[in-house]
Parts: structure tokens; sequence; C-alpha cells
């Protein structure tokens, strides 16, 4: 808690700008709880929460994005799920987001690219606590499929990502 | 700011040619299934031939229950008490490699080669 991160910003305004961004998230999150969108292959869905991580990493800076992304984690998880589900979706989402941070930085990609290497980064995430949790390697059989869906699906967070962007003030 | 940036494509590009090779080196790996390997919590259950239709009922402490059928050569999970059900939509296995998980119930059915006259990967060096 370190009051001069933000050098001009309020600490009021950032804590707002970042429960609505944690409550956009948790939105998406239960919407998609609601209506698990099944594609052709199990376990594969859209991420709608990531748009607002997107959108907090673009709007509202690094720190509130990170908070954003383990708060929503943290209760959708205790809202929808369990200790497992959490463990999940923190694997995919911690190290998507550290992608998204790297990649960022070096300031040569756009917010579509940013957001397909999250979805392709989130995707080996939970791919790798699924195989150390049935400790069996050969899960990543299906390394490939999750790949090329981890793409399509930040692909497309991407694009409304972009969309979104054009009418939002920026929060900072 | 433009919508795509160069890096974008060639980044899309890396992930294409990454995932191309790895399913081209899974379709080198696969080959018809003879037996059906089933670990539940980490821990062998028990291996199954795929030539014999059967089912196998899982059950562990908690109320968690999977009911595995084998049928033509290739298997499937029929009945699950999980929530999200994933296991028994992913359909059916039968090619060595490919496996069908149940997180929830931490169980996962595994096809191998080992056991039957199928080729191995050690057998197809011609």
């Amino acid at each position: 808690m370190n009051p001069s991160t933000a050098p001009h910003t309020s600490r009021a305004a950032s804590l707002a700008a970042g429960a609505i961004l944690t409550t956009l998230s948790l939105i998406f999150s239960y919407v998609e709880a609601l209506f698990p969108l099944s594609l052709a292959v199990p376990g594969i869905k859209l991420g709608l929460a990531n748009i607002v991580v997107v959108l907090a990493l673009y709007t509202a800076g690094k720190r509130t994005a990170f908070l954003v992304n383990l708060l929503r984690i943290l209760l959708a998880g205790l809202l929808f799920g369990n200790a497992f589900s959490i463990l999940y979706s923190l694997a995919g989402g911690l190290l998507s987001f550290a992608a998204m941070c790297l990649l960022k930085r070096t300031g040569w990609f756009s917010i579509l690219g940013i957001s397909m290497a999250g979805g392709v980064f989130h995707n080996l995430g939970q791919l790798t606590v699924a195989a150390l949790a049935v400790s069996s390697f050969g899960l990543f059989y299906y390394f490939p499929v999750l790949l090329f869906a981890g793409m399509a699906t930040g692909i497309l967070i991407g694009i409304v990502a972009v969309l979104v962007l054009q009418k939002l003030p920026v929060l900072r | 700011m433009t919508i795509c940036k160069k890096a974008d494509i060639i980044l899309a590009i890396l992930f294409l040619l990454l995932g191309g090779a790895s399913l081209w080196l899974t379709h080198q790996l696969a080959a018809p299934g003879a037996r059906v390997v089933i670990m539940v919590d980490g821990k062998e259950y028990g291996t199954y031939s795929l030539q014999e239709n059967r089912a196998i009922e899982v059950i562990q402490p908690g109320e968690m229950r999977n009911v595995i059928r084998i049928e033509n050569g290739s298997a499937f999970m029929d009945e699950s008490t999980c929530k999200n059900q994933v296991c028994v939509h992913q359909g059916a296995i039968s090619l060595s490699h490919q496996s069908i998980v149940c997180l929830p119930n931490k169980v996962l059915l595994e096809v191998i080669v080992k056991g039957g006259s199928d080729r191995s990967p050690d057998s197809v060096t011609y």
C-alpha cells in the first residue's frame, strides 16, 4: 500500500476504478458460468472476464489490472467454483497476465497480439496444472488444440477490447 | 494506435507453426491403442483391453462415481458425478496417448499400445 505508486491519481479514483473493473469481470464470470459455451472441444471457453483484464491493463495500469485479475479469480472461484477451480484459474490467469505484461512492455505488439498471447498462455497454464493434478503428461496431446483455441479466443477478446477502448475514457 | 502490428502477425505465425508442429508430432506418435489405463488420484487403478466390451465403475469417497465404458475398441466416460461433465462430453478415445480427464474427480483414462501386438515407437524404424 504505497500511496506514491500512481503519481497523478488520487487513491480514491484508482480504488473506484479497480472496484468497477473487478465487479464487471465478476459479472462476466457469472454470465459465463450461467451459459457455458460448449465448443467442439471440451474445457474450452471464451474467457469473457479476460476482456476486463485486457482493458484494465490498457486503461488503469499494470498494478490495478493484476489486482482485478487476482480478485476476480478468487471471488469467482469462491462463488461459482471450488478450491481446485481456483488453483486451475490462477495458473491460467497468472501465466497469461505475466505473458501479456512482458509483451506489452516490449511495445512491439498491438492489443490483438497481446490478447492472443494471453489466450494461448492461459490455456498453457491450465493444461500444466491439469497434467500435474492427474500426474500425467499424456495430456499434452491436447496442446495443439488448446493452442489454436487460445489464439482464436484471444483474438476475439482483443477485437472486443479494441472496440471498447475506442469508446472508453482513460481511467488513469 | 494501429489495429494490428507486424509483430502480432509474426507471433501468430510462430504460434501456428508451433501448433502445426505439435499436431504433426502427435499424429506421428498416434497408433491404434491396445489398452486403456485408468488412473485415480495419480495412482493406477487398472488396465483394460480395448478389445473387450465392458463397463468399469470407479467409486471414491465423497460420493464421487465415474463409469467408464469400453466398446468396439474405444473407451469413453459414460457417467460422472462431477459438476462440469467435461469428461462425459469428450467422446470416445482409441488412439495411443489420447486421454480423457475428469479433473474434479481426478480420474484419468489414457490409451496405451504397450502389451498389444500394435506397433510401438521403437518398432517403426523401417
